[in-house]
């Protein structure tokens, strides 16, 4: 469980993220949305320690992230918007192995994994294929394989289906669906939720930083337009 | 830009310790015989390294082609004079060969970088030095590899979207001064995406590397290297 109590977080002047109150439970599948700049990037930045919260609290199944920001990295897998930012190697399974290495595993459990988390995103047997000659669809799948590799409780896509035309936006949220069924919570960002409402527990929509509305798709669909969601 | 390349070449098949002995060897005997002779057996050699591992000579000359005009300029700087006779050819020979030297390094380090993947030359400097000094060597060979190809691509990107406008129209300073800028501020973006992809997947000092193994043709390797490295010092 993902619980946020009071967090806050300022870039200067400017409040990104104001006294957000917000919890993912195991195998939840949450929707983010809001806006471009209403702080959902900055939010979720903080459910692994990536940022530190001004004030408030983020704990990572029970733990507050900043005790034991190792064991919150790997319990929350988190995939950036641009997969190009997140990867750290020329080749897929380079790249997919890279987390389980730096959590000191032993050789045969990082090639389980890695394979286990290629074959999860339908990547099987494409390990040596260089990442920069992937199409974006590939490249949003290997990013989300890097995560899982990680073996996270939950996991975290920021703006997962940005810049992926339909086949590939299908290819992700199959893959995301499966994940689910499998019993991970799944954290999705987005400002759209066409894609995604159907496969949503809940939506919660931030606005200026703060939860704006919060519940099932259906419940908060007619407040989204003005909350610069569209809406599905 | 040279980067690692997947393949099964008989260099992609070696271990990366035994493909650096054999650079430095190599290099050390390029620069110890520095006759025309010892260039050209230098220059087969290279030409055999660069088969062995499927590097294509003239893309990978084309590669360094913003370099090759320095190597070029050498020798004519060198033979160059600013009265009669106008040009010593004689005093162009060692700047010459020098550039020659230098190409053929070049070269086998290029077939190196094509053929071994960065975890393991990571793998290949830590062993060759151990302890936090080698830690720190690894991670900053993954660390280069892995990022100049990324800020290479970004410059190329800069200058499509610059010509892509017009740019041709301003002055050449200008270009220069925006296509620097622009690169610099890219890259200040591109080193925190880099930081913050890695404290995402819990960047860790010692990582568990990929295994190192010495087999057969890695001693074979070793042993030509052995031989390179003989001729150099004879």
């Amino acid at each position: 469980m993902i619980e946020v109590a009071g967090l806050t977080h300022r870039y200067g002047d400017t409040v990104a993220v104001d006294g957000v109150d917000l919890t993912v439970g195991d195998g939840e599948v949450l929707v983010l949305a809001g806006r471009n700049g209403s702080g959902k990037t900055t939010l979720i930045r903080h459910f692994n320690g990536l940022l530190d919260p001004d004030e408030g609290e983020v704990r990572v199944n029970g733990t507050p992230v900043e005790d034991d920001l190792v064991a919150a990295r790997a319990s929350v897998g988190m995939v950036f918007q641009d997969p190009r930012d997140q990867f750290v190697a020329a080749t897929v399974g380079a790249d997919v192995a890279f987390g389980p290495e730096n959590l000191g595993l032993d050789r045969d459990e990082i090639d389980r994994r890695t394979t286990d988390a290629l074959d999860a995103v339908n990547m099987a047997g494409r390990g040596e294929e260089r990442i920069d000659e992937l199409s974006g669809g590939e490249q949003a799948r290997v990013a989300i394989a890097g995560a899982l590799a990680m073996d996270p409780d939950h996991l975290v896509c920021d703006e997962p289906f940005a810049g992926l035309d339909w086949p590939a936006r299908r290819a992700v949220l199959d893959r995301l669906e499966a994940l689910a069924d499998a019993g991970r919570s799944v954290v999705v960002v987005t400002h759209d939720l066409r894609d995604v409402a159907d496969f949503a527990d809940r939506v919660a929509v931030l606005a200026d930083g703060r939860i704006a509305t919060e519940g099932a798709p259906a419940d908060v669909r007619a407040a989204l337009p003005d909350l610069g969601v569209r809406p599905p | 830009m040279i980067a690692y390349e997947p393949g099964d070449s008989l260099a992609h098949g070696l271990d990366a310790r035994a493909k650096l002995a054999f650079q430095a060897a190599f290099a050390v005997a390029a620069f110890a015989h520095t006759s025309p002779q010892g260039l050209v057996a230098a220059g087969a050699v290279t030409l055999v390294i660069l088969a062995a591992s499927r590097t294509p000579l003239l893309r990978t000359l084309w590669t360094f082609r913003s370099f090759l005009p320095f190597l070029l300029a050498a020798p004519l700087v060198e033979g160059a004079r600013l009265g009669p006779p106008w040009f010593v050819a004689e005093d162009a020979v060692f700047p010459a060969l020098a550039a020659v030297r230098v190409g053929l390094t070049v070269l086998v380090g290029a077939a190196y970088v094509r053929t071994t993947p960065v975890r393991e030359s990571r793998a290949a400097v830590q062993w060759l030095v151990p302890g936090r000094v080698g830690a720190f060597l690894g991670l900053g060979v993954g660390m280069v590899f892995r990022l100049l190809p990324v800020l290479r691509a970004d410059l190329s990107r800069i200058r499509s979207a610059m010509h892509a406008r017009l740019a041709a129209e301003r002055s050449l300073r200008d270009r220069m001064r925006l296509v620097g800028v622009t690169g610099l501020r890219r890259a200040f973006r591109r080193s925190d995406a880099l930081s913050l992809a890695l404290r995402a997947r819990c960047f860790a000092w010692n990582p568990t590397l990929p295994p190192l193994a010495f087999r057969g043709r890695d001693w074979a390797t070793l042993a030509v290297a052995a031989a390179v490295a003989a001729v150099a010092a004879v």
